[in-house]
């Protein structure tokens, strides 16, 4: 927990109320973004973003498994994260373990989307191999290394990187025997197929200090929020997954008004993290 | 403490400060109403508290029951599975019965660490219903070494306010009164499925498994009573209050033909000679026959609706 | 339940777990399972005073989904606890092992707590128990559709029977995304096959939303229209709850 005195407190919400937060940014402005990808060799995918002081890194496992028998045409996706005690004094022990968990299901609702499948990020279908028999498990998992507010963006786009960095591996099938048998496979070694992440959305947390509310706060902004709300939006302006945290009140008129400011705050990070990532993936081609 | 303290106390105390009285000297303000033979919710000692049933509580189970003594309440309901039957006992079901103690029912128990009390009345009603014979396993049987029905019975305490095991098993006893096993069929995959309406009339019609035996023939059934003994009292069903106060608690199962089943005295201060433990089956025989009055209206009950 | 499934790993449930035919949900002339209309709440049935031994306890069914909450405290906090000058909410849901079709099956839904917690601690006057702790747990005795909303309504009604100081009664009401259609207060079939959801939860004399969760694609004038069943049908519930307090408060009087 961050510790602030009466007077930075009222020095951080007064530069909030007058639109030049204490490290110079505007009310709505990200903090410097860095992407990497491919910081993990054994992953399918992976990549590390920094936003800030905010690091985390996701990678992406593709395994073989058995859809679920009431979702014969869909492969499976699970997102767990883990906040590393280095990150934050109170990640040591059990303490992460909440915020690991919130984190994890704020993700899982961000990107799978409602039971049917319907406005996933990840395109469950394309997972597929063979249909009621075998399709890829996607195991995504972030860790926090070093958390200064805003994770659950971080994390986001952190996933974001790292699918687009996943290549899949091409499947050759054998006929099976009978339909009832299970049929053999040949995973390929040298050809891959890109994972499709256009419909991916990014995550825009909108957290309220005071009568304001800021995107990417900080740790210490963080501290005298009242609440958070958290957007998942696509390429299209679709909100594909919405979470508040903070306990207190707000206005439904005031969550429309957020809506709206997420929208337009999306498009901003969306272009750049595009960019962020092509040039990454140029950078790890090249070297 | 001498009498004469005790007494000055309660003087002192007045009208007013019975409730104070009561959380301060308990056994006291226990003794002093045994002594006019009567207990502070105004029953005589060898009364139990009001009981009712009320039978299919549960809509998703295949038998469920609703069992209220006095404040304690328990919700029972039985899910049927199909298995495997064992090579030693190839056509005879299985009975699984638990008793959970979720933390809604008691301030004592906490999420993540569970009722001390839980496991030992989980362990009794098994024995207890199992060794009763009150359910022939050989009914639960659908193929001989093939297929056989797994009864999980599950019994969850609502409201904890003692003589837990007595309402487990009178809400246990009822469920099982209530059961109606699902009327199946065998798939070509050897597998049982439940055979619907719709089914039957479809082109698919298969031959069912069990036309006749959709209901279980319950023999034997046991009922139980938990006392209280304190010095020359006996306390019949005891609350949650009585049972913290004085130790010695004994429990008695008796069948519908009022023959002994069990006799669980678990420690306590309290040797129990012969004769108190005769007025324990004597007040035991005694509440058998409510209890039977009570399970067979609610049974008429649920078949006038 | 863990244990006991891999005690007897080899039993299953007889009535089949995958429907074959799938409901056509997205027909503009469909009708819901249960008969309501698109926009209609199954009938509340909600009881104070349900459990004795606790503080305050509430039981609600609404439909086929009823459910149990008890409150304790404001009691002693955990030993291992470190002081606090405002009071600490703990809150637990469970299933029973009953509460679906299929044995087993409702354990999964362990971010509940966090999200039940999180949907009252902003209802709470945290203030009025310093060094306390308020206990709320909540059983779902059968699953029927739309758990959560059910178990947080019923949460705040227990926790007003305990005589916990409160800004304003908590409801919450959720909406499925089905096709073109909205359904309020979905049951369990609807759930298992809907596009996306929303959930409110808020203080309706207040007009103020403590949480708020959302999945699958939405478009904003969507979320605008659900936004607003939602609320509406929160101060209806807000009103019926109210009234469920005043009549058990005029019970205990005479």
């Amino acid at each position: 927990m961050v510790g602030l005195s009466a007077g930075e407190k009222h020095f951080l919400q007064g530069g909030i109320a007058q639109d030049l937060r204490s490290d110079g940014r505007k009310r709505l402005t990200y903090r410097p973004i860095s992407v990497e990808t491919g910081v993990i060799p054994q992953a399918n995918g992976s990549a590390r973003v920094r936003i800030g002081a905010t690091d985390v890194i996701a990678s992406v496992k593709a395994e073989l498994g058995k859809p679920n028998p009431l979702q014969p045409d869909k492969g499976k996706v699970s997102i767990y994260v883990d906040c590393s005690p280095t990150a934050a004094p109170m990640f040591q022990g059990r303490g992460g373990e909440e915020l690991s968990t919130e984190l994890s299901v704020a993700l899982q609702r961000s990107l799978l989307g409602g039971k049917s499948g319907a406005g996933a990020g990840i395109d469950l279908s394309s997972l597929i191999v063979v249909e009621g028999k075998i399709c890829w498990d996607l195991y995504i998992d972030g860790l926090v290394v070093s958390a200064d507010g805003n994770l659950l963006d971080v994390l986001g786009a952190a996933i974001k990187a790292a699918l687009s960095n996943t290549g899949i591996p091409k499947v050759n099938i054998s006929a099976a025997a009978s339909p009832e048998e299970q049929p053999e496979v040949d995973i390929s070694d040298e050809e891959f197929l890109q994972f499709d992440t256009s419909g991916v959305p990014v995550i825009v947390t909108l957290t309220k200090v005071g009568r304001h509310y800021i995107a990417d706060a900080t740790s210490e902004e963080e501290s005298q929020m009242s609440s958070a709300v958290s957007f998942s939006i696509n390429r299209h302006g679709h909100i594909c997954g919405l979470t508040k945290r903070g306990g207190a009140g707000l206005d439904p008129s005031v969550i429309l008004d957020m809506i709206s400011v997420a929208k337009h705050v999306s498009e901003q990070l969306m272009t750049e993290l595009d960019s962020k990532i092509s040039a990454a993936e140029a950078y790890e081609a090249e070297s | 403490m001498g009498p004469r303290d005790g007494g000055g106390i309660g003087d002192l105390a007045g009208e007013m400060e019975v409730d104070a009285f009561r959380l301060l000297f308990p056994l006291r303000f226990y003794e002093r109403h045994l002594l006019e033979s009567i207990r502070p919710d105004a029953r005589p000692l060898g009364t139990a508290r009001d009981t009712s049933v009320a039978l299919g509580a549960v809509g998703s189970a295949d038998g469920s029951a609703l069992a209220k003594i006095g404040h304690t309440t328990m919700l029972a309901a039985i899910k049927m599975e199909v298995m495997i039957p064992s090579s030693e006992s190839p056509d005879e079901g299985c009975v699984a019965i638990e008793f959970h103690m979720p933390p809604i029912c008691s301030p004592l128990v906490r999420p993540g660490r569970p009722a001390v009390a839980a496991p030992v009345i989980s362990k009794q009603l098994s024995d207890v219903i199992l060794s009763s014979q009150m359910i022939n396993l050989k009914e639960l049987s659908l193929i001989t070494g093939k297929a056989a029905w797994m009864v999980y019975l599950d019994i969850y305490c609502l409201d904890a306010d003692g003589s837990l095991f007595d309402a487990a098993l009178l809400s246990a006893v009822a469920a099982f009164s209530n059961l109606c096993i699902p009327a199946v069929s065998v798939n070509e995959d050897g597998r049982v499925i439940a055979s619907s309406g719709e089914n039957r009339e479809g082109k698919t019609m298969k031959e069912l498994l069990n036309k006749e035996k959709r209901k279980l023939t319950l023999s034997c059934i046991p009922f139980s009573l938990t006392c209280i003994l304190h010095k020359k009292y006996i306390l019949a069903d005891p609350t949650a209050e009585e049972e913290s106060i004085m130790e010695t608690l004994v429990t008695v199962v008796l069948d519908s033909s009022t023959r002994l089943i069990s006799l669980y005295k678990p420690g306590g201060p309290f040797l129990a000679y012969t004769s108190v433990v005769q007025d324990c089956i004597a007040l035991t025989s005694r509440r058998v026959k409510e209890l039977q009055k009570i399970i067979s209206e609610a049974i008429s009950d649920m078949e006038a609706d | 339940m863990a244990g006991k499934s891999a005690t007897a790993p080899t039993t299953y449930s007889p009535s089949p777990s995958q429907r074959k035919q799938k409901p056509i949900f997205k027909d503009v002339d469909w009708v819901r399972p249960d008969g309501r209309g698109f926009h209609q709440c199954r009938p509340a049935f909600l009881r104070t005073g349900a459990v004795n031994a606790a503080s305050g306890s509430a039981y609600a069914e609404f439909g086929n989904t009823k459910v149990i909450v008890s409150v304790f405290g404001p009691r002693e906090s955990k030993k291992a606890m470190m002081y606090s000058d405002i009071g600490r909410l703990n809150c637990n849901v469970s299933y029973t092992t009953f509460s679906t079709s299929v044995r087993g099956q409702g354990s999964d839904h362990k971010e509940f707590s966090a999200m039940l917690h999180k949907a009252l601690e902003g209802a709470i006057l945290l203030e009025s128990f310093p060094k306390t702790t308020v206990d709320v747990f909540a059983l779902v005795l059968e699953s029927g559709g739309s758990d959560l909303p059910v178990v947080i309504s019923c949460a705040s009604l227990a926790l007003a029977d305990a005589g916990i100081m409160m800004f304003d009664l908590v409801t919450s009401v959720s909406v499925s995304s089905l096709g073109s259609n909205l359904v309020i207060d979905p049951i369990t079939e609807e759930e298992s096959c809907q596009d996306g959801s929303l959930m409110i939860t808020s203080m309706p004399s207040r007009n103020e939303v403590t949480q708020l969760t959302l999945t699958g694609e939405w478009s904003t004038p969507k979320i605008h229209e659900a936004m607003e069943l939602c609320l509406e049908a929160c101060s209806k519930l807000g009103k019926i709850m109210r009234s469920c307090l005043k009549e058990a408060a005029s019970a205990s009087q005479e």
